[in-house]
């Protein structure tokens, strides 16, 4: 009887120090990513101006249909609804660190990227965005940019360009004529409003004269 | 951390005899080359495997979900086999019954034969036999073998919750197994002892 109180008080003792230590991993915060990226190495990337692509940029892989790029909407479900661009796959800012079931980042195979391939984010402006590319960064996920002013910017340039004056430079008019080109294939007609959010763009009837990227402002 | 060796790695073997043999030392201290050990969960004299299983378990568990919370272990990165539901089945009442009847299962069958036990030898000559009969007809049975694939699948995912809370209810499960074997283990024991004496 002696020997089996003494087994049952070395199990207790194992029992009790298994259910700590299982208590312990419950109650634990979630755990930190050892792989994410050095403080400072962030902040020279933030420093640089690399991260960004034009509007222009944007539009010609659109039109041109490159399959190596993935434009990514990070602006909540109902904005995405009502306006994106085309091809844009949603995934709201919110919701970019989300994990399924085993713990694996649910947007993981979207947002990570192999050599060839790059992902662009846009959001309304730049802010939110900037902020997705910053998560990401420090998660050392590889080929990402931002489009630079977001739609805002996308109606101001692609949409509804604004005609340079007579005295500036040829390669102004050349940039707006591209654009003049890229608003007819986003509209399927005329110049919109400026406040045209809401229409969703339409099935591209004209093709624009490609030119270098080059020649817009900036490029990835 | 890691992965030290990858399978295809040859001094990968090495490092499996030296495991394999530190496994067969533990096996044999604990008394696990002995078939009446084994056997003895079965009628309810010795519930020693159960424990012991079960105290493996929990400390594999608690140091590999540890070791991932550290980021010394990629638990993601680490190989599930496929689940097969119908095989799983019918292979471990097999299994059971070659366990219940032989008095010990593959794994402690070569460790009885480390010491020299005949009916262990026996025995894994009877493993070898079986394996050398289930691949002459394993077209009879191979469509059954390979059905109910439910890919890599764990137990938390299936019952829809966090690995950290399984663990824990798990834990707790082995600790009454624990406390309860002991005790009635003891009885029957005693119970035992008094029909010999009679």
């Amino acid at each position: 009887m002696e020997e089996v109180k003494q087994s049952k008080k070395r199990y207790i003792l194992v029992s009790v120090i298994f259910i700590l230590l299982a208590l312990l991993l419950f109650l634990l915060p979630e755990k930190y990513d050892l792989k994410q990226k050095q403080v400072w190495e962030l902040l020279r990337e933030l420093n640089s101006n690399t991260r960004f692509v034009t509007t222009d940029y944007v539009a010609q892989k659109i039109i041109n249909k490159e399959p190596a790029y993935k434009l990514i909407d990070v602006r909540n479900e109902n904005d995405f609804k009502t306006f994106s661009l085309p091809g844009a796959i949603n995934i709201p800012i919110k919701n970019i660190l989300d994990k399924d079931k085993k713990g694996k980042y649910k947007y993981e195979d979207i947002l990570k990227n192999d050599e060839n391939t790059i992902n662009i984010f846009y959001s309304n402006g730049t802010i939110y965005a900037n902020q997705t590319l910053l998560i990401l960064s420090r998660m050392n996920y590889k080929n990402n940019y931002v489009m630079k002013g977001g739609l805002n910017k996308w109606f101001e340039t692609i949409i509804n360009p604004r005609k340079p004056q007579k005295t500036a430079a040829e390669s102004k008019h050349i940039l707006y004529r591209n654009r003049k080109a890229y608003s007819i294939f986003f509209t399927g007609g005329g110049v919109q409003s400026e406040t045209s959010p809401e229409t969703p763009s339409q099935t591209p009837k004209v093709a624009p004269k490609k030119e270098s990227p080059k020649e817009d402002e900036g490029g990835c | 951390m890691g992965p030290f060796f990858t399978s295809g790695d040859e001094f990968s073997y090495v490092i499996a005899l030296i495991i394999g043999i530190g496994f067969g030392f533990v096996l044999e201290s604990g008394g696990f080359s002995t078939s009446k050990k084994l056997a003895g969960v079965f009628y309810g004299y010795d519930f020693t495997v159960i424990r012991v299983f079960f105290t493996a378990a929990i400390t594999a568990a608690i140091g590999l979900f540890y070791f991932d919370y550290l980021g010394w272990v990629d638990f993601s990165a680490l190989y599930i086999n496929k689940f097969f539901i119908g095989s799983s089945i019918v292979g471990g009442l097999i299994m059971g019954l070659g366990f219940v009847i032989g008095g010990y299962c593959p794994g402690t069958s070569a460790c009885a034969v480390g010491i020299g036990k005949i009916d262990a030898m026996i025995y894994l000559a009877g493993v070898i036999i079986g394996a050398m009969i289930f691949d002459l007809f394993y077209p009879l049975y191979g469509s059954f073998y390979k059905s109910g694939n439910m890919g890599a699948s764990s137990i938390y995912e299936l019952l829809g919750m966090s690995k950290e809370l399984f663990l824990l209810i798990f834990v707790v499960f082995a600790a009454v197994t624990f406390y309860f074997t002991t005790g009635l283990q003891h009885k029957i024991t005693k119970k035992m002892n008094k029909k010999n004496e009679q």
